[in-house]
Order: C-alpha cells, then structure tokens, then sequence
C-alpha cells in the first residue's frame, strides 16, 4: 500500500539520535499491515569502513522494523561529484528521490517524513495502510505535534512500539500535545516534511524532490508547493492520524547554525516556484542509472556474512585464552596470531562494496589463505590484487589476479598490508622473542616500499571513476617496528594492540618531515 | 460552479474561524451549506472546526462526507495541463492564496495559485489578471506565458492564445502540455491541419505508461485505432472510469473492431446514461434529457453521432454540428466531432 521513505547518515545527529531513530522506526513499522508496505531508509554518505545507520542500531530495532525495512547505500564516492557544492553530508532529495526510484512499484503512496516521528492512528483499530488503502488520490499532509525531549527520552522503551503509541494517546491529552500549527499555502502546516503523503505516480509524473536543492531546508516546501500545484489541493489528514515529532533541540542538528545557517533560496524553491515539474532532471532524478546497494536487516546481514568468512578459514579455538605480549623488548618481533587477527582485518572490510577490489600485499602466505577463504564466503565479488613483487604467497587461490603492483595499483579499491613474517608457522609461540630470518626481512622489506609507494601516490594512481581516497589498512602496525612506518603514511588512529590492525587514509603532511618521506617513498630510497 | 452566495458564506466561515469564533463560523459553513450543499471545502472546514471542538464523531461523518463530493467530481482530461485534471471546487485555495498574494508580495507562485483556482472555477479573466501579476516578476517565465495562454484560450482569444504557446513552444519545444493547449487552440479557430500536428506531436512526446494521457489526445485527432488500444491501457490502470470504457467503445466501433458486451457500471450518475445508450438500453431522448449541462449534452451529441453513422451519415453529421457550433473547443468530443465532419466531407 504505501513506501514510508526517510533518510539519514550514521554520524552524531544529536546524542539520542539512536533511541529517537529506533523508536520512531519501530512505531512505523508497527502501523503498518500491508505486504508490500516498506521503509526504505537512504544511507548517505556513510564512511564506507562503517555499518549503515540501521545496521548500527538494528539490535533496538523490532522484528517487524527490521522485515519491512529496505537499505539503501549511497556510498562517499557516489556523493563526491556533488561534494564541491554544499557544506552537507547528507542531501535530502537526493537521497528520497534513490529511494523514491526503488520503491515497490505496487505500492500506490508514498509517505514521506523523518526518523523523529511517530503516526498515531486515531482509531486505535486502524494501521496507516487501511487509512491510506481507503483514501482517494490526492496530496496529504498532518499537522506535527511536538512531544517535549525528556518525555520521549524517559518514558519510551525502543522497542516497544504499541506501548509507546498508547502512551503518546495519554501523553496527548494529560500534557496538552496537541497543537495545530497553520501555515501559508501551500504549506497548509508548520513542519509539513514530517508528513507528506503523494501518489507514487504523482511523484513520478513531477520528477521527484528538486535535486538541484542541496544546501538544506525547503525541500518539503518545495515539494508541497510544486504538488499543490499539480493536484491542485493540498488535503488533510488530521481526522485519521496524529503525528507526533521527537523534539531533539537540547543539541542543535549539524545543518542547523542558528541565525548563521545556510539553506537553500526561498525565493526559489518556494515563493517562485511556477511548475509541478523539474524537466532539467526529468530522466535523470533518483539517479536510475546508478548501482545502488541494497542491504536488508533480516537476512543476509552484515553479522551473517562476517560469521560465514570466518567460519570458513578459522577453526574454533581450543584453549581457553593464548598470550602475547607488548613489552618493549619484543618490539622486533613480528610474530602474530592468525586466527586472532583474521576477525579484526574482516571487520575493517565487511561494510565495504561487494564489488571491491582489494589489493593484498602480505609476507606471510597463510595470510593470504586465510583472508582469501573468508573474503570469497563474505559474499565479496571484487578481485584480490596481490602484487607479484610479493613472493612465496599461493597464486592459484579462487579471486585471486597477480601481476606486477604497477599494474594493480590504479585497479585497487583498498590496501591491506601485511606485516609478518613468512617463516612463522601456525604453531609456534607468538612474541616470544622470535628473530627474523633473513628471507622475512626481504620479503619486509618489499611490502614496505610497496605500501609506501601506494600511499604516496595514491591520488594519482586511483582508479578513473573514484573521487575518494582509498583507505590503506595494516596488518600486524601495533607496538612493533612498523609502527611508525604505516603511521608516517596513513592517517589511522591509536588502536589496541590485540587488535593488531590499524587503518586510514593517506596522511596529507605538509610539514618538511612529511615532503621527505613522501618523496623517498616515491623514490625508493 | 457554486451559487456566489454560498461562497461568501464560506469566505465569512473562514474569517469567524481564524478570529476564533467557532460559533459564528459554523453558523456561515451551515448558511453556505444550504446554499450549495455540495460544497466540498466548507463541509471539510466545518469538519475540521467540529474536530477542534473535540465533537469528533460529527467531525468524522464530515470529513468522509467532504471527501466522497470531491471523489464524485469528475477529474479533466490527463491529456491537458495539469490543473485541468483536478477536482474541486477551490474556494478554500481562492480565498488562501488571496491571503497569500496579500502577504507574501512580488512572488509568482500566490498569483499562480490564484490564477489556476479561479480558472478553475470558470473566472479566466481574474486569472489572467493573476498571470499578468505574475509575469511582472518574472517576465518571460514560460510556465507563466503558458498558464496566460490557458486562461486567453477559456476568453476565446484563441490568436492571442496561441501567439502566446508559440512563445512557450520555442523555448520548450518538448512542452507536451503546450502542445495540447495550442491544439486546442487551433481547433477552436478551425485549423485542424495544425491541431492534429500538435496533437501528432504530443503523443510521440507522452511516455507509453501515460497511457490515458495517449489515448485522449489520440482521441481528439480521431486517430481511433491508437486511442483503442491506448484506452484498453487505461482501463486496465483504471477499471473503474466509465470514460475510457465509453471512449474504447467509441474508437472500437469507428475502427470497426469487435467488442466484449457492455457491463454498465452500478452508479447510474453519469456518464452511465451514455454507456446505456451503447448497450441499447437508452434513447435518444432519455440520454439527452440526462444530460444536464452544456459539455453533457456535446458528450451525448458525440455519442449519438457515432450511434448513427453507419446506419444514417446524414443524422451523425447533425449531431457533429451541434457540436462544433456550440460545444467548447476544449472537449475532446468538439476536436473529434470536427475531425469527423471532414471526414464526412462536410
């Protein structure tokens, strides 16, 4: 019946931006009762290392949240043309108009609104689905009533919906919620964005949300005015459901700077608007000849494929804990644990694009073994580029390309490094005081000049569609000789050393400490 | 369009309503109500104030009254400019964007807004007064230069009109809703040469999923073996409207392709009285006695002319003629019945 779509970015919207999101996602959902009814949230512009937004708070979400919601990922590298022009993260009708384009085609509304809100049927034996299946066409919108930010801080559980839209039916009337707030038409409410219901063939038939909007704000004025122009009324809905807003302004949203904040032309995308349509973006909005990753929260998830990589290359362990150690005398050791570490390097991949292309340069061939198994059952399809400068590692290991690092190197979307020793064998003690032979320090010594040279030139050598850097991870860079060498290079953060993974972009160092090791990097020397 | 006294009822409603008296705005919406009790906007509006008054029960039968009058209206043709294809009776825009106009000055939006809903309600000349407000802030404005030309159009002022879509087409020569209004346009002034070249030309430009949008325009060029399958399209899309089930029926009978018999539709408001008379269960006679206003009479005139034609040429031309002499130019029947008449080399 209907496509509730929202938005958003795992970043720090305020801090209960979580427990508002959860709540609001799971009331959604809890109103509806139709089978083809769906959520579809656009993640924009997360780093591409972390999880989507939903993923990151799915363990509060509701089973039902999680069956009808879709994901949508617009990655860094897809927003980067825009990039240039606007100081946001996010882009509102860019985002909505993704989503808009893969909406179920069955389904006859779309609803649009913010990951703040609750809808309250007013009839309590009523889901949004049977208010909306009922309605003839049109364009409608619902007042937005505020629920002060301790109420909804304090009293609501996540995770029970129903509960928490009994409570708001009390709420309403004990705390005096219920505040019309009447606006200019064609915004016929204050707040309108919050909810918006279109015909999805209307949205079509408009072009979907102004994307040339990207400095924030008026978006949904913009589109009340354009659909008001186009159905010619804008009809309520305040007699079948109440929607309740989670005030959040103890912290100010990151696009909100007060009396300083940007926003897009009122003039413009309101006051002057002269058209339903947007003919400029008539073949080109919700970008439809875009891959757009699609992720699900009840199956096939990120925990599932992460779990099925390490379950076909590592073995449970068999003791209760093993040791290591960090002490300063072991600083030249290089000896590792594997099956300790292959879950710290998948979990830097896992959130990355299935089709990545990964560059593996490594010394120790059980490594490659290892990583290459759990890559290939993590459901990555993207190629392993290992570098035939790299000796002594398997080449005729499934996804696995070998040729010369010149080679690979405009082919990579992301660098593992692996610093190990390639005499080390699976059962002999970790930091033990174990001394290098002199094959290991050879075999050192060509993945640091390649991991150096690949930072170093990173920019130029990226591949011709990427706009964003890639990010360079390190295996076995903690308390130990490489330390210093990856973190010359790669702006990564103080990591535990159990860990045993670092990660980050080039660093960008002007100082003259950073000119020479760049250009010695170049150079080799 | 409703009684003027019924209006000015509703406009007092409205003004009882934001002073807060919520008695004397009732008082006005009853007042207005009993004028024309189909007044969508001030049973919503009389709804809404019942709502507030926590008299929800009454409130509700209102609100679902209000929606089932605008349901009942019939929308325009999907192959004309986006606001003809509405429905209501946009008292409660008129007098908002008026509010509007007043408050947020020197903006095109307001006059637009404005225009369109008294364009609607069959006043072209204070739309075009709203249009011409608005090109004095953004002259040149295409969107603007068309609405002008709509309202020049509904005046008559066909020339003008269309000196105006030339002005638009050159600009956005892909502006399909355009080229349905100069089409119109020319038809009114007898040019079927270039109406049928518009028309021509705004089929190859509507995608194939608009399909009722096709098969109307297709319709007015009485290009009948595309409207056929275009209004199957439609009906597909839309079971239920009796138009594009009456309209399929027509273009299949004047292409000569056969026919599923006739189900009438259960609501006997019209136009099922015309589908009867397809069916052969209605006369001459009944038809035009349903039909109850000036563009209901032009749908029956058409239908009786397509009933004759292989039977009585001479009796269809009648019909046709009416049509052209005294229908609007804006029925897709006035543009069919004119391409017709050539046809039968009248």
């Amino acid at each position: 019946m209907f496509s509730v779509i929202l938005y958003g970015r795992n970043d720090s919207h305020g801090y209960n931006l979580h427990k508002r999101a959860a709540i609001s996602f799971n009331a959604l959902a809890e109103v509806m009762s139709d089978p083809d009814d769906e959520i579809l949230f656009v993640d924009y512009n997360t780093p591409d290392d972390h999880p989507t937004f939903p993923e990151a708070i799915h363990d509060t979400l509701t089973d039902k949240a999680k069956k009808v919601m879709r994901i949508f990922r617009v990655r860094p590298d897809q927003h980067a043309h825009l990039r240039s022009k606007t100081h946001l993260v996010a882009l509102e009708a860019q985002s909505r108009n993704v989503a808009l384009r893969r909406s179920n085609p069955r389904n006859r509304w779309i609803l649009y609104t913010n990951t703040d809100m609750l809808l309250v049927p007013r009839n309590e034996q009523e889901s949004l689905s049977d208010i909306l299946g009922r309605l003839a066409d049109g364009f409608y919108q619902v007042p937005r009533f505020e629920i002060p930010e301790m109420l909804w801080e304090a009293a609501f559980d996540r995770r029970d919906p129903a509960g928490n839209l009994a409570k708001l039916r009390d709420w309403a009337v004990r705390f005096h919620l219920n505040q019309v707030v009447h606006n200019y038409m064609p915004m016929k409410y204050d707040a309108l964005g919050d909810f918006q219901a279109a015909l999805r063939e209307d949205m079509f038939a408009i072009h979907g949300f102004d994307e040339s909007m990207i400095l924030g704000w008026h978006c949904d004025s913009n589109l009340a005015a354009r659909l008001a122009l186009y159905r010619g009324r804008v009809d309520t809905l305040i007699d079948k459901v109440f929607g309740y807003h989670c005030d959040h302004t103890r912290v100010a949203a990151a696009n909100n700077k007060g009396r300083a904040t940007r926003m897009n032309d009122q003039d413009q995308f309101i006051w002057n608007v002269a058209s339903p349509y947007v003919p400029a973006q008539a073949e080109t909005w919700g970008w439809p000849d875009v891959g757009i990753e699609e992720l699900r929260l009840d199956r096939d998830t990120s925990y599932e494929r992460f779990t099925a990589g390490l379950a076909s290359t590592i073995e449970p362990s068999t003791v209760p804990f093993t040791t290591t150690s960090l002490e300063w005398q072991l600083f030249e050791d290089l000896t590792y644990d594997l099956p300790h570490t292959l879950p710290f390097v998948c979990d830097q991949v896992v959130t990355f694009p299935r089709t990545t292309a990964i560059m593996l340069a490594a010394t120790r061939a059980d490594f490659l073994e290892g990583f290459a198994k759990a890559w290939k059952a993590m459901g990555f399809t993207g190629p392993l580029l290992v570098p035939t400068e790299c000796e002594g590692l398997p080449s005729d290991l499934e996804g696995v390309v070998r040729a010369s690092f010149e080679e690979l190197l405009p082919r990579a979307d992301l660098f593992i490094f692996e610093f190990g020793l390639s005499t080390q064998t699976a059962s002999e003690p970790v930091r033990a005081g174990r001394v290098m032979a002199p094959i290991d320090k050879k075999r050192l010594k060509v993945v640091e000049r390649l991991f150096k040279r690949a930072a170093v030139t990173e920019e130029e050598t990226r591949p011709a569609a990427r706009r964003v850097p890639r990010r360079f991870i390190g295996v076995n860079v903690i308390y130990n000789k490489f330390w210093t060498a990856f973190t010359d290079y790669v702006g990564a953060n103080i990591n535990p050393f159990c860990s045993q993974v670092l990660a980050g972009l080039p660093r960008q160092d002007e100082s003259m400490k950073g000119k020479v090791l760049r250009f010695r990097a170049r150079h080799a020397l | 369009m409703p009684p003027e006294g019924a209006e000015q009822h509703y406009r007092n409603g409205l003004l009882s309503m934001r002073r807060g008296d919520a008695d004397g705005a009732l008082q006005e919406f009853d007042k207005a109500l009993v004028r024309h009790p189909g007044l969508a906007d001030a049973v919503v509006a009389r709804a809404e104030l019942l709502d507030g008054l926590g008299r929800w029960q009454e409130a509700q039968h209102e609100y679902e009254r209000a929606r089932r009058l605008w349901s009942e209206m019939p929308p325009g043709p999907p192959d004309r400019r986006y606001l003809f294809r509405r429905r209501g009776d946009f008292a409660f825009e008129i007098e908002s964007y008026e509010l509007v106009r007043s408050n947020v000055r020197n903006k095109v939006l307001p006059q637009l807004a404005y225009g369109n809903a008294q364009l609607l309600r069959g006043r072209p000349k204070e739309a075009l007064d709203s249009y011409e407000r608005a090109l004095r802030v953004k002259p040149n404005l295409p969107e603007v230069l068309a609405l002008k030309g709509e309202a020049l159009s509904a005046m008559r002022r066909y020339d003008e009109a269309i000196e105006l879509f030339n002005r638009v087409l050159a600009i956005q020569p892909v502006d399909a809703e355009t080229l349905s209004a100069r089409g119109i346009a020319h038809m009114a002034l007898g040019k079927l040469a270039e109406a049928n070249e518009d028309w021509r030309r705004q089929l190859e430009l509507l995608p194939p999923m608009q399909s009722a949008a096709r098969a109307c325009a297709a319709m007015r060029r009485a290009n009948y073996d595309v409207a056929f399958h275009a209004f199957g399209l439609a009906l597909a899309k839309e079971p239920r409207n009796p138009y594009w089930l009456l309209y399929r029926l027509t273009a299949g009978r004047l292409i000569g392709a056969p026919l599923d018999p006739i189900v009438l539709p259960a609501e006997p408001h019209w136009p099922t009285p015309l589908l009867a008379l397809r069916a052969g269960q209605a006369t001459e006679q009944q038809v035009l006695a349903a039909a109850e206003s000036s563009n209901r009479r032009v749908e029956a005139l058409f239908q009786l002319g397509v009933v004759a034609l292989a039977g009585n040429p001479a009796a269809a031309r009648g019909y046709w003629s009416e049509i052209v002499e005294r229908g609007a130019p804006s029925l897709i029947e006035f543009a069919a019945a004119r391409n017709e008449l050539v046809r039968l080399g009248a």
